[in-house]
């Protein structure tokens, strides 16, 4: 298996990490295992496909709340379902506000675990189709002239034709052919769905969410 | 020649005399100074004895010349003097004899052989023996049997005249069956001209105060068990997370085994790997189980020989998630091989944890620096294993004289009890616990604790 979603597992703990190993793969997952977060940090694994984070909240060196900090940091963004010995309330709040999928006191229901994971895994694809979708909608973008970007941006503030010509001090037909030509090349079939487009460009940060 | 014929005065004056001095007629004393004529006048004391009629009639007559009796004094003295003596040697032996009887202490009196000859009546009321009763028996058949062989060395170290006497605290077998607590102060009496040499004992009845110290030391084990269950208390999401772990790899392996099942796909060799490894993690969690049930356990202390190393390794396990969460770095020094040392697992265990969780503590407060546990294990030249714990906290400062009082804390929340608790486990192991201070900060805590027996022939 060279393909398909991959699963990395962090633990400090031989015997659970084998463990783990072993239960997800029954799932026709792939697994990685990894003994620290530094581990997996300097081997950098490619994360080109669908992927999740099982980590393990005590870890050695960084713990894995430090570690889900740092791959923010690094701008790595993979979810992240924690298990742990001894959860406590506050330690499995801080996870979640930061991100994680699912917080699981071991020893835990293997189907709590693989939904966990089904979930981080469904959340990683939706990401990657956001990001591929806000991607072609970038390359759109850039395609279009100067021109064409400062009437579509009138357009979508709820400009009329009539009010960006006289702004722009050239003919309401100009903006009209400015305007059909930039529909075009961003692929909206309306006005709403170009608003859309527009939003999500503009927000780029909202995509991790 | 009469004697009378040598008196100047006559017999008739002389009678007179005699008559004025005493009214009853007998033996008369004193009288007047006479000269006897022929010789040189002498002067005498005259005693004269009467016979009352109707003339007083002198019947006997003796003169004692003064001259004599003077040179006659200092025999007259010597015989007052040992008339003395002898009243004094009565007082004294009876004061002595009531000293015997009337001490609030057992006071015994045997004869070389072992034999009693006197016993005062609180040795008797101590034993339930009569006096006659126990000069039928030795000093070795009223004691305990376990205690007789230390008797024995004991006196024979005193007849070899290695020691002038010697205290022993013994149980008495009393005639009831019963055993009582004594302790026992023996000196041997060196025989003289005509008395042989004896035993000398005074024997105390020590049994409340055996029965108070066994009660304290109840109370102390009872207290060093609280104060276990505290300090495990403390540790109980380390030792959640020591049984979890291998729960964990249990678990999971058995569901992906019966998933596989479920599907038709559980290979033998993918089945029996899986089955080793829940094995092993049940055996683990097991121990771990084991361990803390050790810890907790009331039975009394069980001393046997124990490698340090191992007790150290197991502590750290125990206190793994506490260190972890402290972000403590531990650094082992360990001596192996180490010769073993006699002693109870559980308390020796105890003794580590403490140290371990009071290191960890004085280190909360450090944010600057590493945070650093040293634990050294070695052995001395002179038969001791040494072991040692340092932290790099914020030190012990003034207070190093007053850690070891009971209920001296600095921490919020300590009861106070476990260094003192640690240092009395210590020394019932024969052992020491001190502290010194750790360069550049920090504190070390120090053990020792003397070798096997067996360990120090290999």
């Amino acid at each position: 298996m060279t393909s398909g979603p991959v699963v990395f597992v962090v633990d400090d703990d031989p015997a659970v990490r084998s463990s783990l190993k072993f239960l997800i793969s029954t799932v026709g997952l792939r697994v990685e295992s990894f003994e620290s977060a530094d581990t997996f940090l300097a081997k950098e694994p490619a994360l080109d496909e669908p992927s999740c984070l099982v980590l393990d909240v005590r870890l050695p060196g960084l713990s894995g709340l430090e570690f889900q900090r740092e791959l923010a940091a690094r701008n790595i963004r993979i979810p992240v379902v924690f298990v742990t010995g001894h959860g406590d309330i506050p330690m499995s709040v801080r996870a979640m506000k930061a991100g994680a999928v699912e917080f699981l006191t071991k020893p835990f229901r293997d189907e709590d675990l693989l939904d966990a994971i089904r979930i981080a895994l469904a959340r990683d694809r939706v990401w990657r189709e956001k990001d591929k979708e806000l991607t072609e909608l970038q390359q759109r973008f850039q395609s279009l002239t100067p021109r064409e970007r400062e009437v579509i941006s009138m357009v979508v503030s709820g400009m009329l034709n009539k009010q960006i010509a006289a702004q722009l001090g050239t003919a309401e037909n100009t903006v009209k052919v400015h305007r059909s030509r930039a529909m075009e090349k961003m692929c909206a079939q309306s006005l709403a769905d170009l608003v859309t487009m527009i939003q999500k460009l503009k927000s780029p940060s909202e995509k991790a969410s | 020649m009469p004697l009378l014929a040598l008196i100047d005065d006559d017999t008739e004056k002389l009678t007179r005399y005699l008559s004025q001095c005493s009214r009853t007629s007998g033996r008369v004393r004193g009288g007047p100074r006479i000269r006897c004529s022929n010789h040189q006048p002498i002067i005498c004391k005259v005693f004269g004895g009467l016979l009352r009629e109707e003339q007083p009639r002198l019947v006997w007559l003796r003169l004692l010349p003064c001259n004599f009796v003077k040179s006659h004094s200092a025999t007259y003295d010597r015989r007052l003097t040992k008339a003395k003596e002898k009243r004094t040697l009565q007082q004294d032996e009876q004061r002595w004899r009531t000293a015997f009887e009337e001490s609030a202490i057992g006071i015994t009196q045997a004869a070389f052989s072992g034999h009693f000859l006197a016993a005062n009546s609180v040795f008797q009321n101590m034993l339930g023996y009569t006096e006659s009763e126990l000069q039928g028996l030795t000093f070795l058949d009223i004691t305990y049997e376990d205690d007789r062989q230390t008797n024995l060395e004991l006196v024979n170290e005193l007849i070899e005249g290695k020691r002038q006497h010697f205290e022993i605290d013994k149980r008495y077998r009393r005639k009831d069956g019963t055993l009582v607590w004594a302790r026992a102060n023996v000196s041997l009496v060196p025989g003289t001209d005509g008395v042989a040499p004896f035993w000398f004992g005074i024997v105390e009845d020590i049994t409340a105060r055996k029965q108070a110290e066994h009660a304290l030391q109840i109370t102390r084990a009872e207290l060093a068990r609280v104060s276990r269950l505290t300090t495990l208390g403390e540790l109980a999401a380390s030792i959640a997370h020591e049984v979890n772990q291998p729960l964990t790899a249990v678990t999971n392996n058995s569901n992906a085994c019966l998933r596989l099942l479920a599907n038709g796909k559980l290979e033998p060799e993918v089945l029996r790997q899986a089955l080793e490894e829940i094995v092993a993690n049940a055996v683990r969690a097991s121990a771990v189980i084991a361990r803390i049930r050790a810890f907790i356990r009331k039975a009394p202390a069980e001393k046997g020989e124990l490698d340090i190393n191992e007790l150290i390794e197991e502590v750290l396990a125990l206190t793994g998630h506490e260190l972890y969460k402290n972000r403590v770095q531990v650094e082992r020094q360990l001596t192996k091989p180490l010769p073993h040392v006699v002693g109870d697992r559980v308390q020796l265990q105890q003794v580590l944890l403490n140290l371990i969780v009071n290191g960890v503590e004085a280190m909360s407060t450090v944010t600057t620096e590493l945070r650093m546990l040293r634990v050294q294990s070695q052995f001395d030249e002179s038969g001791n294993v040494l072991v040692a714990v340092s932290d790099s906290g914020s030190g012990l400062g003034l207070e190093v004289d007053r850690i070891f009082t009971p209920f001296f804390t600095t921490k919020a929340h300590g009861m106070g009890m476990g260094l003192s608790i640690s240092r009395s486990l210590v020394e019932d192991h024969g052992g020491q616990l001190w502290a010194t201070p750790n360069a550049p900060h920090g504190a070390v805590f120090h053990f020792k604790l003397p070798i096997a027996a067996r360990s120090r022939h290999d």
